[in-house]
């Protein structure tokens, strides 16, 4: 093939000039290990705030509200909440309501109504104590937190029925409580998520309490696997629904190292730069110091497109070994930063970070290389077209006619 | 017969005074082995230019091998270069890094052939010019007669109708230049190759079919 004749002559080209090729390329290569380098400290630090919430929070747990996009309010249906059920990466799906009510000395207690299969479908609770509620009953868990307030300022007990207020309006708009019996069954161990204050009982019972719409307030959705977790919530949103979770944290994680990475890249690129500016210098002299044969080259049948890309090939070979070379120095320079800058970054952040000091700071991911040496190649053809135009622009009699 | 090399009234001026061309006739027959010969100056370099599509005429016609050349037309241009003519230089403009083989093959780098076809016929034609034991060397392991040599088979690659030739023996010592005129005149023989050769060398001159003299950018003789 023509392209690969040319290729293999471009690179015999460049190995004309050894030390100056050498230089070249060690140039570019610099450029992009910077840049590798301080990626992969973005990377790594990106990678262990993500598992650490992923450790750390229930990231699979999607609660599903109504959205309103466009002017419209769009609500948790049940043809909706079918809908989601059946989407792909969904393990179980469980709608909700909500209320609020308070317990005889004011204490506000938030509550939740669900399936007694679908809470447990979705939520594997656990208990501390007791067990969970039974259909159709007043029975209800309590969340690991509200159940100590009760059970300290107000003496509530398990299995003991607790007299509740249901803060209700007049027709005349004036406030009147109602009150309304539950009998707590079971205590959730502590979760760290928001059902630590809550109050679950039985969907029918508790949605019962008030005059509803025909549709919920919310669904509880379990995802397969953390990795099933965003692409579900794409869809969901695109139903109009709005979607709230651990995940999120994860989100605005990976906007924070967005940003972090970006800025970052941005320092390191100036070496890019300026290992591009060598590989102009270098063609720029190259082509001048080889006019004479690129006159032969004319005069012998070369097009002068054919010239262009015979010059343009050369500095692609420049960029890809300097880009596969910056790749592995990339690799060293993130080495250095786990061996030299690991133990002050685990002394400033502090214990919560402490998984750190047995893996590493930094990350190189494939696709930051596979970059590394595409970055390379590309600006390296970049800077090799000014010149490539020198050489394919000059007149082939004044070309034949100077002399090295 | 269709001649190899039809130049009509060709002026070329370099501009504000220089008319180095100033309106030429020639023509060339295919199979004619003609000398180009004149003073420094009188037009000869410019004219093989022009006949070479190096240069371009401000006035006038030029064909080669029966077709007018179009000076506007870049591409028809590279395709003279590369299948209709040859060139022959007097400091026979070898890529020094390249070897022999490599500088025969080079031509045809553009001209579509695969690896294995450029290196066989480059090899068969530095056996024609009496260098195949020569192939691997560099230009600079070379003797200025051995590299005239390969840069003819480099000409010859292709195997153009007609070959141009700007002083091939100006370098060499008259021993040397005695043989690459033999060698010349041998293609010209055997392949028919009709062949321009600029000259100040009267030993080509003695060897040509006909000499063409030019004086001050016209044909006197």
């Amino acid at each position: 093939m023509k392209l690969l004749d040319f290729l293999s002559y471009a690179a015999g080209q460049v190995t004309r000039k050894r030390m100056r090729a050498v230089l070249t390329i060690i140039g570019i290569a610099v450029g992009i290990a910077a840049v590798i380098g301080t990626v992969s400290l973005g990377e790594g630090i990106r990678a262990q705030a993500i598992g650490a919430i992923e450790a750390q929070s229930d990231l699979t747990l999607v609660e599903v509200s109504a959205g309103g996009g466009g002017g419209a309010m769009h609500l948790v249906t049940g043809a909706r909440a079918q809908a989601i059920a059946g989407l792909p990466g969904v393990d179980a799906a469980a709608p909700l309501v909500r209320d609020s009510f308070a317990s005889e000395r004011q204490t506000y207690l938030a509550v939740t109504g669900l399936g007694a299969e679908g809470f447990s479908a979705v939520l594997s609770p656990s208990y501390a104590q007791g067990r969970g509620f039974s259909p159709g009953t007043n029975e209800v868990v309590l969340g690991a937190d509200i159940w100590d307030t009760l059970r300290r300022y107000e003496g509530v007990r398990l299995g003991e029925p607790v007299t509740v207020l249901v803060r209700a309006y007049a027709d005349t708009g004036s406030p009147e409580d109602r009150k309304i019996v539950l009998v707590p069954v079971g205590v959730l161990r502590e979760r760290g998520d928001a059902f630590d204050t809550a109050v679950v009982g039985d969907i029918s019972f508790i949605g019962a309490v008030r005059e509803r719409e025909g549709h919920y307030d919310g669904l509880l959705v379990r995802a397969s696997m953390p990795a099933a977790v965003f692409p579900l919530v794409d869809r969901i949103e695109s139903l109009g629904l709005s979607a709230t979770g651990s995940f999120e944290e994860i989100e605005s994680v990976n906007r924070l190292m967005d940003m972090v990475v970006v800025v970052l890249a941005f320092f390191a690129a100036v070496s890019l730069v300026v290992g591009a500016l060598m590989i102009m210098t270098t063609m720029v002299t190259s082509v001048y110091e080889r006019r004479h044969e690129i006159g032969i080259a004319m005069a012998v049948g070369a097009s002068q497109r054919e010239v262009l890309t015979l010059i343009l090939l050369e500095c692609a070979v420049i960029g890809l070994i300097g880009g596969i070379l910056g790749d592995a120095l990339g690799i060293a320079f993130a080495w250095l930063i786990d061996a030299v800058g690991k133990p002050f970054i685990v002394a400033a952040l502090g214990e919560g970070f402490a998984g750190i000091s047995t893996t590493g700071i930094t990350l190189v991911t494939p696709l930051l290389l596979v970059f590394g040496v595409v970055a390379a190649v590309g600006l390296s053809v970049l800077s090799g077209l000014y010149p490539a135009r020198i050489a394919a622009r000059q007149d082939p009699v004044e070309a034949i006619r100077s002399r090295r | 017969m269709i001649p190899a090399i039809e130049v009509h009234g060709v002026w070329r001026r370099y501009p504000p005074a220089v008319e180095a061309l100033r309106g030429v006739n020639l023509t060339v027959d295919r199979g004619e082995f003609v000398a180009l010969v004149g003073r420094s100056g009188s037009g000869k370099s410019t004219l093989l230019n022009i006949l070479g599509g190096l240069d371009r005429p401000d006035e006038g016609t030029v064909g080669i091998a029966g077709v007018e050349v179009d000076y506007a037309d870049g591409n028809a241009l590279v395709a003279l270069r590369r299948q209709t003519l040859g060139f022959v230089f007097q400091d026979f403009n070898l890529l020094p890094s390249l070897t022999a083989e490599e500088n025969v093959a080079f031509p045809l780098l553009f001209n579509y052939q695969g690896a294995g076809e450029r290196a066989r016929r480059a090899s068969t034609l530095l056996e024609d010019v009496g260098l195949a034991d020569r192939a691997d060397h560099y230009p600079r392991e070379m003797s200025g007669g051995e590299q005239q040599r390969v840069a003819i088979a480099r000409a010859l690659i292709a195997d153009p109708p007609v070959i141009l030739a700007d002083e091939p023996t100006g370098n060499l010592d008259t021993r040397t230049s005695a043989g690459v005129i033999e060698l010349l005149r041998q293609i010209n023989r055997e392949r028919g190759t009709t062949f321009l050769i600029v000259t100040h060398d009267p030993e080509v001159g003695a060897e040509a079919d006909r000499t063409i003299e030019m004086r001050d950018g016209e044909v006197v003789a």
